[in-house]
């Protein structure tokens, strides 16, 4: 039990995706102008990510472990996200027009997103079990979802002031990531 | 002959692809810690743009448009994987360093970047010398990300002290908050100069 | 649904074909990757037993403490010269792997640090070779601890500047693997 915790609350805060692993940082830095779309993307890359998750922890350990062909892992989870990508747009397209139209932009974009593929490797490598898998899984999402929103929210804010022209647009956001990044410095050695 | 410094002067400057596109954040901001991992990072990108660039402008014309972006990417896939084994096999240090990147240079926006915009459209010699320049203006962004990160983090360029022994290294330039520091200041710059070109 | 089909199998040829073509590349790299990672190990192993000239894994059972992950034992000729053993321990950043070398007599030859997640300039100096030597010839007979000043007694070990959490890190493990020693194989 506190073996879980660790890895959900590690995954959220100490070993932030976006902050310190660097991963999913074209989302970070490309749908973050507004919060509201940020949260749209934040909500649909957590679905994703968790089942992505699921999914290629069964791919790995049902499929490509018996079958002795483990090196082919990055092959099999891209695949695997991928086609999940395109399941979950059609299913939502089918049930729910509502999520659809919030989070149908977004879909397309997670397939090339490197958490989510990264959350399926660090799975991998770590050796997680199934729960485990689940809970890194969710907890990486929620933290890029946590930071997406906080940086968008910071985002708003910046759009208002004067800003040196040199650094309007993305040198403005890389420095306001930076600053983050520091800030969520504090939460090594959390646990 | 022409196109080939047209193709490498495009990867290289006018569509360079971390500061002028922003693509591949990610092993840009991640394996910087260090001029010479930057430049491996580059390098390994560099031979899968390459060969995917090739593979896929040769069977571009078999591949139905519908299914291409799914077969661009089990193509790339097969590249990097062969990477992985052999920076394992035969690099070991440069493995160990770069780790998680590597499988993760499959979804490198750059490489789905430059297959679908160039290289299913354009001939295989073409689309060789555009996978060159796009990963050697790629290796170039990483390598100079990194001499700066390792200049100001260890006071060393490639591993050897450079910084007179008074020069305390700021931690920070190597940690996670640097390297966003560090690229947001170069496109500052960068931008800076462009203005001035663009109001003369 | 005819094009479908069809567009289904491309996809399997290509998915195909790049199987088959990694299965064989996997073939031939497989070699040096292995021969990679048994070097690095056999070197690790020699930088901390210098004298040993071969390593025999143990069949130790290793249930009752998780932080030993191994134990080598060292050869000189037909002679026993001592043990090698791989720890992991909790650091500051994440899990730490270390290799600790020891004579016969269980008194440290040398550790290694093999894998790491500390705060690169704090933490992270505890892979340089001045830090590490500070275990060289500490004994079983008594526990080590950390101190923040300059050592004045055999058991201390001089802390890293800002990185207390991690000298007592190694500390631990170093001590882990002595324990060990005192009750599994002395």
């Amino acid at each position: 039990m506190t073996q879980i915790l660790v890895i959900f609350l590690g995954a959220i805060f100490v070993n932030n995706f976006v902050l310190s692993r660097f991963l999913g940082i074209c989302p970070f830095l490309g749908v973050s102008k507004k919060i509201e779309t940020a949260t749209g993307m934040g909500i649909a890359v957590t679905f994703v990510m968790t089942l992505a998750s699921i999914m290629s922890y069964m791919v790995y350990e049902w499929i490509l472990v018996p079958l002795q062909i483990e090196y082919l892992y990055t092959i099999a989870f891209i695949l695997v996200i991928a086609s999940l990508v395109q399941f979950v747009e059609m299913v939502i397209q089918k049930t729910s027009p509502t999520l659809y139209q919030a989070l149908g932009v977004y879909l397309p974009l997670i397939t090339t997103n490197c958490a989510v593929l990264g959350v399926a490797i660090i799975n991998k490598n770590e050796g997680y079990n199934l729960i485990e898998t689940i809970f890194n899984g969710l907890g990486g999402a929620l933290g890029f979802t946590l930071s997406i929103i906080l940086f968008a929210g910071i985002r708003e804010r910046i759009e208002k002031n004067q800003i040196p022209l040199p650094f309007k647009g993305f040198p403005i956001a890389l420095i306001t990531a930076g600053l983050m990044a520091i800030a969520f410095l504090g939460f090594q050695g959390l646990l | 002959m022409n196109i080939i410094k047209e193709r490498l002067k495009n990867g290289i400057i006018t569509e360079n692809a971390t500061f002028v596109q922003v693509l591949g954040m990610c092993p840009t901001l991640a394996v910087t810690t260090s001029a010479k991992n930057g430049l491996g990072m580059g390098l390994a990108a560099t031979a899968v743009l390459i060969c995917s660039n090739v593979v896929i402008s040769l069977v571009r014309k078999l591949i139905p448009s519908k299914i291409r972006i799914p077969a661009f990417i089990v193509i790339i896939a097969t590249f990097v994987t062969l990477i992985e084994f052999l920076l394992e096999g035969y690099v070991p240090a440069l493995y160990a360093s770069l780790g998680l990147f590597i499988p993760l240079i499959v979804v490198n926006c750059i490489i789905l970047g430059r297959a679908e915009a160039y290289a299913s459209k354009n001939s295989v010699w073409a689309s060789l010398f555009d996978g060159l320049g796009a990963g050697l203006g790629f290796t170039l962004s990483l390598t100079t990300i990194g001499i700066i990160r390792e200049l100001l983090g260890t006071g060393k360029i490639f591993n050897r002290p450079i910084m007179p022994a008074s020069f305390e290294p700021a931690l920070i330039m190597i940690m996670a908050p640097g390297a966003f520091f560090t690229l947001g200041i170069l496109m500052a710059i960068l931008n800076k100069y462009r203005f001035r070109n663009a109001k003369n | 649904m005819n094009e479908i089909f069809k567009m289904g199998l491309i996809l399997c040829a290509i998915t195909l074909l790049a199987g088959f073509s990694l299965g064989s590349v996997y073939e031939i790299t497989k070699e040096p990757i292995a021969e990679q990672k048994q070097k690095a190990q056999q070197v690790a192993m020699q930088a901390v037993l210098k004298k040993a000239e071969r390593f025999e894994m143990t069949d130790q059972a290793m249930d009752e403490t998780q932080e030993v992950k191994e134990i080598q034992i060292g050869y000189q000729g037909d002679q026993i010269v001592g043990y090698v053993m791989k720890v992991v321990t909790k650091g500051y950043g994440g899990e730490i792997e270390m290799m600790v070398g020891m004579d016969q007599d269980g008194v440290i030859e040398g550790i290694k640090i093999l894998r790491h997640a500390e705060t690169p300039g704090l933490g992270a100096k505890a892979q340089e070779q001045t830090f590490c030597d500070q275990y060289a010839n500490k004994s079983a007979e008594q526990e080590l601890w950390v101190t923040k000043s300059t050592p004045t007694t055999e058991q201390e070990i001089e802390a890293l500047t800002g990185a207390t959490i991690t000298t007592n890190a190694v500390t631990e493990g170093v001590n882990t693997a002595l324990k060990m020693f005192e009750e599994k194989i002395k």
